[in-house]
């Protein structure tokens, strides 16, 4: 012992880290020593004390006042966002007249045909079973609906992340002053981004295609950047080299060689669109997220039920449709590609005729059908039987009732009474100690913000319920990650299961927990765990799977167990993975516990619900920005110290 | 070495192989804070490199060099990583933009064009080739070939069929319609020299074109480019880190060193009459006899050997005339236009493969009888 | 940067060719959604609560049957209604408890909406107990004695006080501005919808336990679970102006119904039958009973409605 205690130079790295954590602490420490004892004598500790909160919503309630009263005659509304949202109107409803000329037949034939020629004949065969499926739940309509503010939302997205990403692409100058503003614009939940546009728009489509653009324009932007930033530089350089222009080398190098990149953007860009889109019922989008609204409104599990299939439909259609374009990318081309198009579209053009020709272009009544009752039936018996009083293992109200109890009671009422100033240390230390003194300083102020607002305590509720279901989500995900990383078996067990989780909405996942646990945080907190999983289980696994082989083998020869070599080599070696598990399960967790407030979830999220109901601007847009701090608290407490690329979404 | 650079407008010249295709003088390229002041800075270009990045935080990856490039040679210069010669050839047609000195092509001041000079400069005049070939994954081989004439502006149906007489001389017949993806990387290299073909540049010039590929596919490519230099003759400027291939395709060349060239000249010079102890140990394991020509190791012929033995060409490889002597089994005359000039006998043979044979000095053999 | 100005320029001048150079004023737009295929489309706002679906249901039948027009229906709260309604992206609001900041911006200042007239319901929101523990504790509806019975209605959610269970956000409430003026021992809870709060109501009376929510009439729940209303301080005109200050009991509300404007006048035979819809608690209640307790579509349930009551209906269309 003694001559390891004598010899400094041998400290490790992990024991350097920790010197350099305690470090941090110490002076954090050192700084707290001074500063508590004063906010303590001039503002006594407890809640956040009310002489540091600011009154927004007098000021916001005149802004939206304002605004309300002067939305058709001020030259700002008048000749900008009058025209913005004549625009989008116009679009909107191009796109829709568009799709109801084609018939229902037409639409599927469409669908169908685009998928063939893109991705094969196997998600042609899905893409027309989804449309069918759409028709026949009875939501033709709806289903049109979205599609239509989806096809103009998801245009805008592409044209204006594209445009941003090519700027951000080209110009150093640009790039860094965007990148951090995307990378923040990622973290932040859907439903705050409601708020803005509803205080300049009003509710309704206009509002609803400007929230969806602007949550999905970002990845675009950022894909589209990095995709000309990673172009192949000696490719480049043999492009200049043979005397190209600028603009040649953007149009016929530049752009081509990064289109891996914006096809993924666009999948992306067409995934959160969708997220958005259906969220965006909230404030007027109509169509398929408004039925699943309505359905929740009244606890119809049913006809929400009716409505969310038809979206999860869309969502995995639209996803495995442009992931296979991404991949057909490199591929030898077809000879006669040109050729199948005309088919194709010929094709599209015999059915929507025919369709027009025979009156059929509705959907026929008489082939809806009523699943709503069968489901609800199916909810009643199970809230009869399974819902409590089950013997031995307890109903399911049972368990959201215990969980609420003993686990989320205790969390909120345990953060509401610790002194405000040791929250901020807490988050202080946090966020040091993981990453930078930059990262640590962001959060402590997107805390204080939230202090400053006055919403300190439904904030540390909603806080509450997103520690308790990233609890969960860690414990569930990270067990599942190590037997998946283990087992291939397992791991391609899970595999499409996990794409499938990935690619649904958000709002989904609220229809069936409340089903099953009814109304409150409980169904909050577990359609958040749901949701959440996917991701954090992948990045596990990735990160144990990408642990240097020959460790392992080294750590296997001398004799490790298996046991020993994933507690000693991967999971240490798998750090960062785990870490970035954690980011990404919080990040994913707060989104959907904000939309829980549309299923009882209570504090940030029903106080946005509540402005947007009550015309409550203030307090919904107070609400709003508090929950933008706390994804910004959140996001950079668990920041590892770089950036990591992409989201897992 | 000793030539001026032509200042003047080469208009009234005519393009005999007196007049150099590249023309460079005082080439230097610094990279980093402040670079120009380096060069003209004569107390900072005496520092050594490590002194250098010491002082003023830049970095010299050439440093003041001076050569011509003349109509028709390959002119090889070759050097390890990191010695410069990569920067060189970009410096070149002004990919990399140079901090001092000249470079004429054709006479005409290279440093002073504008852009679109520069740009008619890279389309029509030089064209290059590079190490991991450059070529855009998402085109087909016949539009890659194509693509130098399609940034010139050319209409597709003429820069299809001019890609695919190209094509058919780099021998890739069908296979067009590939992407670069699918072909092997000599092939794919194929595609890069059939690119830079494409546009019928003045020069061609080569950024280590090989250097990625397997040593049997490199063998078949150095031949290929051998051959095009015969059946064309075009002017070649060819980097390298290989000294073999230096040697093979090299009329003349430039060793670099920490950005300056430290020999220049033919390869029978540099493995003959090393310049200094780091050209002696970089050329030590070269088979002499091939490289080295008769007219280094014969000696005066005596009267009595006029008129007996094998006969030689002045220029033939010393590993040749071994092998005429061995069959003989008596010295050979060395003979140029039909005059005896020397003598070569199995002992200044065995001189010049071990090495010890004391070889003139540079200079004495006249830079016309080295093309 | 060139390429950038240009698309920037293309995308601006596309902008004014699609949409003429002249002002735009959004408030005038109608839902992409409306009118499409040249069908005539009444667009109709549904309140969460079943009585407003009662309406709508019934509404949308005799539209869709017996005028041939197409209805769209759009879930939106009362108070973003009357936005929509002025901007004509949604026709017409059939129950709205009474919003007089609203009615005095949109119908008196700016003319965009216009009275549709009364519903022919009254509505009134209280405070109410089961029957079964009124009955039991007959002085629990005086609110003065509310405080001594808080340990009865204690929840997990309200801790240490007694619950007031609210229902959904959107609703016209004062209840937490009454707790604390009244100075009572009570948190108020959001049930979040009022899907949620009748779920509780239902389980906590399967059981017969106390519970205090606050509730409304007319509420086809009444009849499932008899409730008695909790006296608080009587109603004077004006006693709620300030809804910090309120400390009295919720007013008996007329229920109105609101049409946009344009459509008003320009609405033809659905405008005119919509301002003639008028029906009464037990009609509301009928409907809101098949829906909500029978599990029947809104569909169906204005459909045996509207086949009982022609009578009725056929007054609206004369």
């Amino acid at each position: 012992m003694a001559t390891i205690t004598a010899s400094p130079p041998r400290v490790g790295l992990p024991a350097l880290l920790k010197h350099r954590a305690v470090h941090k602490l110490l002076l954090l420490a050192l700084a707290a020593a001074i500063l508590v004892p004063l906010a303590n004598a001039r503002w006594a500790s407890g809640t956040w004390p009310s002489a540091l909160t600011v009154d927004f919503s007098e000021p916001l309630a005149k802004a939206s006042d304002w605004i309300i009263d002067n939305r058709d005659s001020h030259p700002l509304f008048l000749y900008f966002f009058g025209h913005v949202s004549n625009v989008v109107v116009i679009a909107v409803r191009a796109v829709y007249l568009t799709l109801l000329a084609i018939g229902w037949a037409g639409v599927t034939a469409l669908g169908a045909l685009v998928a063939w020629r893109v991705a094969g004949v196997r998600l042609a065969l899905g893409t027309a079973a989804a449309f069918l499926a759409c028709g026949l739940l009875g939501m033709w309509v709806p289903t049109m609906q979205t599609l239509a503010l989806m096809v103009a939302a998801v245009l805008a997205s592409v044209v204006v992340g594209a445009l941003l990403g090519l700027a951000a692409g080209l110009s150093d100058r640009m790039d860094r002053l965007l990148r951090p503003v995307l990378d923040t614009m990622q973290v932040l939940p859907a439903f705050a981004y409601l708020l803005p546009v509803v205080l300049v728009f009003g509710i309704g489509v206009p509002a609803a295609v400007l929230a969806t653009v602007i949550y999905a324009a970002p990845p675009m932007a950022r894909l589209t950047s990095l995709g000309l930033r990673g172009a192949d530089k000696e490719v480049l350089e043999a492009v200049e080299s043979l005397g190209s222009t600028a603009r040649q080398r953007l149009l016929t190098a530049r752009i081509p060689l990064a289109r891996k990149e914006l096809l993924l953007g666009l999948n992306q860009t067409i995934m959160m669109a969708l997220s958005m889109a259906v969220i965006a019922a909230v404030i007027g989008a109509g169509g398929l997220g408004d039925r699943v609204y309505q359905a929740l409104a009244s606890v119809d599990v049913g006809a929400a039920l009716a409505a969310g299939i038809p979206i999860v439909l869309l969502a995995v259609v639209l996803d495995r449709v442009t992931c296979a374009a991404g991949e057909k990318i490199g591929a030898e081309p077809e000879p006669h590609g040109g050729r199948g198009w005309l088919i194709a579209l010929a094709g599209v053009v015999a059915v929507a005729v025919a369709g027009r020709l025979a009156g059929r272009l509705d959907w026929p009544d008489s082939w809806v059908v009523a699943i709503a009752e069968p489901v609800n039936r199916a909810v009643d018996w199970m809230t009869a039987h399974l819902y409590s009083g089950v013997p031995v293992i307890g109903g399911t109200a049972d368990w959201a009732g215990h969980f609420t109890t003993w686990v989320l009671d205790p969390m909120r009422d345990g953060l509401q009474a610790l002194p405000w100033w040791s929250v901020l240390l807490i988050v202080a230390a946090l966020a040091w100690v993981i990453g930078t003194w930059r990262t640590a300083l962001t959060a402590v102020l997107a805390m204080a913000a939230i202090g400053v607002l006055g919403v300190w305590k439904p904030s540390l509720d909603t806080l509450s319920q997103v520690l308790a279901a990233v609890a969960v989500t860690l414990v569930v995900g990270f067990a599942t990650g190590v037997a998946a990383a283990r087992s291939d078996r397992l791991e391609r067990a899970l595999r499409p299961v996990l794409d499938v989780f990935q690619t649904m909405p958000q709002f989904v996942y609220l229809i069936p927990v409340v089903a099953l646990f009814g109304v409150g945080r409980a169904p909050a907190v577990a359609a958040a765990i749901v949701y959440a999983l996917p991701a954090v289980v992948r990045i596990t696994t990735q990160g144990l799977r990408q642990v240097d082989p020959a460790a392992m083998e080294a750590s296997g020869s001398l004799g490790a167990t298996s046991w020993q070599q994933l507690r000693q080599v991967q999971l240490p070696l798998a750090r960062r993975a785990l870490l970035l598990a954690v980011n990404q399960g919080l990040v994913l967790v707060l989104a959907v516990v904000v939309i829980g407030g549309l299923v009882g979830g209570g504090a940030l999220g029903y106080d946005v619900v509540f402005g947007l109901a009550q015309g409550d601007l203030a307090t919904g847009l107070v609400a709003g920005a508090a929950i933008v701090c706390l994804g910004l608290m959140l996001d950079r407490v668990t920041q590892p110290t770089e950036r990591r690329a992409k989201k897992g979404a | 070495m000793t030539e001026i650079p032509t200042l003047e407008p080469p208009t009234e010249q005519t393009m005999d192989s007196s007049t150099p295709v590249f023309s460079v003088e005082g080439l230097w390229k610094v990279f980093g804070p402040k670079a120009e002041r380096v060069p003209a800075d004569p107390e900072l270009t005496a520092l050594d490199p490590a002194e250098l990045r010491a002082r003023t935080g830049c970095t010299a990856a050439v440093r003041d060099v001076g050569f011509d490039v003349r109509k028709g040679e390959v002119f090889v210069v070759m050097g390890l990583s990191g010695s410069g010669k990569s920067t060189l050839v970009r410096c070149l047609t002004r990919l990399i933009e140079p901090t001092a000195g000249t470079i004429a092509i054709d006479g005409e001041d290279v440093r002073a064009m504008d852009r679109s000079r520069l740009r008619e400069l890279r389309r029509h005049r030089a064209a290059m080739v590079f190490q991991h070939f450059g070529l855009l994954p998402h085109r087909t081989v016949i539009d890659n070939v194509a693509y130098g004439l399609e940034i010139q502006g050319m209409g597709k149906a003429e820069r299809r069929e001019r890609a695919a007489e190209v094509v058919a001389k780099v021998g890739l017949d069908g296979m067009e319609h590939r992407r670069p993806g699918q072909l092997s990387g000599g092939q794919q290299q194929r595609v890069g020299l059939a690119r830079a073909l494409a546009v019928d540049p003045e020069v061609l010039l080569f950024d280590e074109p090989f250097s990625a590929l397997d040593p049997m596919i490199r063998r078949d490519m150095q031949e290929e480019v051998v051959r095009l230099h015969h059946e064309e003759g075009r002017t070649m400027v060819f980097i390298t880190h290989d000294l073999q291939e230096a040697l093979k395709l090299g009329d003349r060349i430039a060793l670099m060193r920490g950005g300056r060239i430290v020999q220049l000249g033919t390869p029978e010079e540099i493995v003959g009459s090393p310049a200094d102890d780091y050209v002696r140990e970089f050329v030590r394991d070269v088979p002499r006899e091939q490289v080295l020509t008769v007219r280094t190791a014969m000696r005066r012929p005596s009267a009595d050997q006029d008129g007996s033995g094998p006969a030689v060409r002045p220029d033939a490889t010393v590993s040749e005339a071994i092998e005429a002597v061995a069959r003989a089994g008596a010295p050979a005359r060395v003979m140029d236009k039909g005059r005896c000039v020397g003598v070569v006998d199995s002992d200044t043979l065995l001189g010049v493969v071990a090495g010890t044979e004391q070889t003139a000095p540079p200079g004495t053999v006249q830079p016309e009888e080295a093309v | 940067m060139r390429i950038r100005t240009t698309a920037a320029v293309a995308a601006m001048s596309s902008l004014a060719l699609l949409t003429g150079c002249g002002a735009a004023d959004m408030t005038k737009q109608a839902s992409p959604f409306a009118n499409a295929q040249g069908s005539r489309t009444v667009t109709l706002s549904v309140q969460s609560w079943v009585g407003a679906q009662s309406n709508v249901a019934v509404a949308q039948y005799i539209l869709e049957h017996e005028l041939g027009y197409r209805v769209d229906t759009v879930q939106v709260d009362e108070v973003p209604a009357w936005d929509a309604l002025s901007q004509g992206r949604v026709d017409a609001l059939l129950e709205d408890w009474g919003h007089p900041e609203q009615e005095q911006r949109y119908v008196k200042d700016k003319k965009t909406i216009a009275p549709g007239g009364e519903l022919g319901v009254t509505g009134h929101i209280g405070w109410f107990v089961p029957t079964y523990f009124a009955e039991k504790h007959p002085d629990v509806t005086d609110w003065k004695n509310l405080d001594k019975y808080a340990d009865q209605f204690r929840t997990p959610e309200s801790g240490s006080k007694g619950q007031l269970m609210d229902g959904s956000p959107s609703y016209v409430t004062n209840d937490k501005a009454l707790v604390k003026n009244l100075k009572l021992d009570y948190q108020v809870v959001f049930a979040g919808s009022e899907a949620a709060q009748i779920t509780q109501m239902k389980q906590f009376a399967k059981e017969k336990k106390p519970f205090l929510t606050y509730w409304y009439t007319p509420q086809w729940l009444f009849e499932k679970v008899p409730m008695t209303e909790v006296k608080l301080p009587p109603y004077k005109e004006g006693c709620d102006a300030d809804p910090e200050k309120v400390a009295c009991a919720y007013p008996h509300t007329p229920l109105q119904k609101y049409l946009n404007a344009d459509f008003a006048e320009k609405g033809g035979k659905a405008a005119a039958f919509l301002k003639k819809f008028k029906w009464t608690t037990e009609d509301q209640n009928e409907v809101s009973l098949m829906i909500a307790d029978k599990k029947m579509t809104p569909e169906d349930a204005a459909k045996k409605w509207v086949d009982s009551h022609k009578s009725t209906w056929k007054k609206w269309l004369s």
